[in-house]
């Protein structure tokens, strides 16, 4: 568990700049401090928080903003999938904590080291898995304090940092060109419906069901080599 | 905090942790459905429909902002560059006045 924990720290050093970024934005929209820490150590899904939040200051709406933010960990039934012998030998109890405490880094750290050795397995997953939760908890609560500490910052362009964080997830998401003609299509349609005064919930809806058709069509004549 | 703020988180947390379960108990059935590619593009055109959603309708400052955020996005593939950078950029048109 401590090879796990002494392992994931670089990457862990990384989520904190981060988490500490999102507290700030979180507090600047009116989360208290003590909100954001009860969301990290319960949510545990950095994109999601940031757009679930977002969406929130938005607009609101708690259902929508939850579901926005919870699409973007969809990924995790894959990630959760991946650990299933990893898993095998624990108890539920110790499986529902482990997959809670899995984010991407240490997923991604146990493996690529699991790759390397098979003896790597449910400790080390573990013991970064704590030291990630842990860490994104703290930073993100101290980005938090800061933020609600500052005057509002939104008059020197704070508000934009939600916007450029997304286009840095989009970055991330990015798997090649086969992406370009529905993300284009989900584009344009979100800011057409918004432009017609469409809510904007609903246009990210609209734009990405949109996206998914474009998507769907061009798999069906095998366009897309995944 | 009021009552929509602990809405939000639970029921955020029960969403997420509700994607674990599924990983967990039915993430190889998911994955070899049919409607798998479904989960692999979703989240990409989420992100994008919130880039489109935060852009519309605003002013070229933002949209010249975000130009700026999206090259330092595609160089470098790194969040807190990027939003510092995009955050920098757009300050600086809005002290320009653009």
């Amino acid at each position: 568990m401590k090879h796990g924990a002494l392992a994931i720290l670089p990457l862990a050093a990384g989520a904190a700049v981060y988490g500490f970024a999102f507290g700030l934005l979180a507090a600047q929209v009116g989360f208290p401090w003590w909100g954001v820490t009860l969301m990290s150590g319960l949510v545990h899904a950095g994109s999601s928080q940031i757009v679930a939040v977002e969406q929130f200051a938005g607009s609101a709406s708690v259902l929508g903003a939850a579901l926005a933010g919870a699409a973007l960990n969809l990924r995790y039934i894959g990630i959760v999938a991946t650990l299933s012998e990893i898993l095998s030998g624990l108890s539920l109890r110790m499986k529902l904590l482990t997959i809670h405490i899995t984010g991407d880094e240490n997923w991604a750290l146990t493996m690529a080291e699991r790759a390397k050795d098979p003896a790597i397995g449910a400790r080390f997953l573990i013991g970064s898995g704590l030291v990630m939760i842990s860490v994104w908890t703290v930073s993100t609560t101290l980005g938090a304090v800061a933020g609600s500490t500052l005057p509002n910052l939104e008059q020197f362009g704070l508000g934009f940092a939600f916007t450029a964080a997304f286009i840095a997830m989009a970055r991330g998401l990015w798997r090649g060109y086969a992406n370009l003609l529905p993300w284009s299509a989900s584009f344009v349609t979100t800011i057409a419906a918004v432009s017609l005064g469409t809510p904007k919930a609903y246009a990210i809806v609209t734009g990405a069901i949109c996206g998914l058709v474009i998507s769907h069509q061009l798999r069906k004549r095998g366009k897309t080599p995944k | 905090m009021t009552i929509s703020y602990w809405l939000l988180i639970l029921v955020l947390a029960i969403a997420a942790f509700t994607i674990r379960i599924l990983g967990l108990f039915a993430g190889d059935a998911i994955k070899s459905s049919r409607f798998n590619w479904v989960l692999d593009e979703l989240p990409g055109l989420i992100v994008v429909s919130l880039v489109a959603s935060s852009l519309a309708g605003q002013p070229v400052g933002t949209w010249v902002a975000a130009g700026v955020a999206l090259a330092v996005a595609y160089f470098t593939n790194h969040v807190i560059l990027t939003m510092f950078l995009g955050v920098t950029a757009f300050g600086l048109l809005l002290w320009l006045g653009v």
